[in-house]
């Protein structure tokens, strides 16, 4: 895990010093609310329903027990003990009091942790794979360019005042776990057939009002010329992103305006002015971000673990959980271990502090000190032995955080909604908890196999519900909330914006519509088929049939 | 029937406009029945940028026999996050509460719309 230098902790504490100077001037009247918002904003502070929420970075979700330890302690001292983890890998808390928020900043640049880049128009925090440094599906360490990426992209001078937002995720293996296409720029890492590496550069994907699945604009940018090209992507987007409309000043917009071959002739156009020996990142300063994730200090063990094959002959309650929440390891003896948060009734993505506790206590002794924040608002343990799964499962299980649902139907993906959050239009939240209790069963729901339900309270789209195999995004029909649904979307290697199944529905017909839809699957699927694999050879008509034949 | 609403600043929580003051719970808010106070409300909120934020009227609705907003939006402002029914104003509950509760009225919150249009 890459660790803060002298200069990183100085940096951060000047920020919250220079933050609790801000609130003091607000309080005191010498800023006006419209000075203060931008400057609460750049330090993650937005004014939901009910009270302040502080938005955490988490870069490339990756956290140590200490930093864990320290979000639970925020948790319980500041908020009413619990965090909401999002679909950026960050986490947020809901009940900030703004007089609270600068000892808040301290206490995270304690451990280096701050709120930068969690909002404002800037290049947000970057994402990336949550197997990183253990899956053997990768070709190499996304760490180690999310941080490059980090440290360059930090309070970056041109780029802190962008049209829009600005999302880049990371990906070094097929399977995609970032949803790498629906972002501002995806960078997927590839091995040339010289053996070298290089990043395809997908352009101007996103969710919102205008979904795209994002082109590729390069096909293989060698890793060494990654930050000059970066650079010619956000000069030409700085340059000619819609600032007159917010609505169409994300780079999609301009990407799709433009076409990609244009934009990727305009980016090349640009990339050959840059002077590489000033942008390009020294190949010393990249061995010394490469040697802080190489250190992984892994045992060399067998293959085999007798404890976990008997564990899992003798109780099928923690069989389950393997055949669901643990996912291979590269190295042989340890496994990735899933940590759902979407347990019945529990709000998706949210942890209390006993829990986030228990996890860092979980990553401490028996996840060689590491932590990882998934973009469906799960937890990993990524460097778990097989001999201590029956340990670890045992105490997550004492915690409620043993929910065998990973990728399954209850595994739903839940914006805060209007629970929450003040642009939300309807809630999210309860109609997640409708959905998992209609598929509490988990004989059914392992039987139904692979589903991604999200859900978006407002066209916004952080509940990611166009990249969902179902979507559901809540709408505001004269005062009432109603829930679109859509099908066929993914947010992973083989990205789809979802198709409009029929009219909105009322929130209590939402869930037995789902069952509906998973009814109409299981009767036309074909052996190995996802949910996702059948609509793609069926289409919308069947499952449309299955929900509006009988309300007509 | 109209209140009067805004988010206090040192804290975010949401507050009520009540005869000079802001109250935090919906069942002390002054209730109008005529625009000119309500404006007047507004007004004087909006002169108080160190006390509070994002000051709106809300239009209200009869529910078990008690006035409650009429928007969804500012019913759960009223009582909390309806997923963690003991956090927020809803948690000491009562019959001010359960009307809110049980309020069935439907439309745009003011709030909401102010905010789509400063967009």
């Amino acid at each position: 895990m890459y660790q803060y230098d002298l200069i990183d902790k100085e940096f951060l504490a000047d920020r919250s010093a220079e933050f609790r100077g801000q609130v003091a001037r607000r309080l005191s009247g010498e800023l006006t609310e419209d000075q203060f918002k931008p400057l609460r904003l750049m330090n993650g502070l937005y004014l939901q329903l009910h009270a302040y929420m502080l938005r955490v970075a988490i870069p490339y979700g990756s956290l140590n027990s200490t930093q864990a330890r320290r979000l639970a302690q925020i948790a319980r001292d500041f908020d009413k003990g619990y965090g909401h983890f999002t679909t950026r890998q960050n986490i947020q808390f809901n009940w900030i009091k703004l007089k609270d928020a600068p000892e808040i900043l301290d206490k995270l640049a304690e451990v280096d942790l701050h709120a930068i880049q969690t909002s404002g128009n800037c290049i947000r925090n970057t994402t990336s794979d949550p197997y990183a440094g253990a899956t053997a599906e990768e070709v190499d360490d996304p760490r180690v360019w999310s941080e490059v990426i980090r440290q360059w992209s930090t309070l970056h001078p041109e780029f802190s005042f962008l049209p829009r937002k600005f999302k880049i995720a990371i990906t070094a293996s097929a399977k995609d776990r970032t949803a790498a296409k629906v972002h501002d720029i995806g960078l997927m890492l590839r091995q040339g057939r010289d053996g070298t590496l290089g990043f395809e550069v997908i352009v101007g994907g996103g969710q919102g009002r205008t979904p795209y699945v994002g082109p590729t604009i390069k096909q293989f940018l060698p890793t060494d010329r990654l930050l000059s090209y970066l650079e010619a992507v956000l000069r030409v987007y700085n340059r000619h992103g819609r600032r007159d409309n917010i609505y169409k000043a994300r780079i999609k917009i301009l990407v799709a305006a433009l076409g990609a071959e244009e934009f990727a002739r305009q980016v090349d156009e640009e990339w050959a002015k840059i002077d590489a020996a000033r942008a390009d990142l020294p190949t010393a300063e990249l061995a010394r971000i490469r040697a802080a994730f190489a250190k992984t200090p892994f045992e060399t063990l067998p293959a085999r673990s007798d404890a976990f094959e008997t564990a899992k002959a003798n109780d099928a309650a923690f069989a389950r959980f393997v055949r669901n929440n643990v996912k291979p390891h590269k190295q042989p003896g340890y496994s990735i271990v899933e940590v759902s948060l979407k347990a019945q009734e529990q709000t998706p993505g949210d942890a209390s502090a006993q829990q986030l506790e228990v996890v860092a206590d979980l990553a401490e002794r028996f996840s060689l000190n590491d932590l990882r924040v998934t973009h469906a608002q799960n937890l990993v343990l990524p460097h778990v032995k097989l001999d201590d799964l029956p340990t670890v499962f045992a105490t997550l299980q004492a915690s409620g955080l043993a929910t065998p649902n990973i990728d399954l139907v209850s595994d739903i993906i839940a914006c805060p909604g209007l629970d929450y959050c003040a642009l939300a239009n309807a809630r999210a939240i309860p109609v997640a908890q409708d959905i998992a209790r209609q598929f509490a069963d988990l004989d059914r729901a392992e039987k139904v196999g692979e589903l991604k339900i999200k859900i978006s309270g407002c066209i916004n789209a952080c509940g990611h519900h166009h990249v969902a195999h179902i979507g559901i995004l809540g709408v505001d029909k004269k005062g009432e909330e109603f829930y679109q649904l859509s099908l066929g979307g993914s947010g992973a290697e083989d990205a789809s914006i979802g198709k409009i199944l029929g009219p909105a529905l009322p929130a209590d017909k939402v869930a037995t519509a789902v069952d509906q839809l998973v009814g109409a699957y299981l009767n036309v699927r074909n052996d190995g088929e996802r949910f996702l694999d059948t609509y793609r050879r069926v289409g919308l008509e069947p499952f449309k049939e299955a929900v509006y034949a009988q309300a007509d | 029937m109209k209140a009067v609403v805004a988010n206090r600043l040192i804290d975010g929580e949401v507050v009520f406009w009540k005869s000079g003051q802001w109250v935090e719970r919906f069942g002390d808010a002054e209730l109008f029945d005529a625009e000119a106070p309500v404006e007047h409300a507004v007004s004087v909120g909006k002169g108080q940028p160190t006390v509070v934020v994002d000051v709106y009227p809300i239009d209200l609705v009869q529910s078990d026999g008690r006035w409650a907003p009429l928007s969804y939006r500012e019913r759960i402002r009223a009582l909390g996050p309806t997923n963690e029914p003991t956090h927020g104003k809803q948690a000491e509950g009562g019959d001010v509460i359960e009307a809110l509760r049980h309020a069935a009225g439907a439309a745009r919150s003011t709030g909401r719309v102010d905010l789509i249009r400063r967009k």
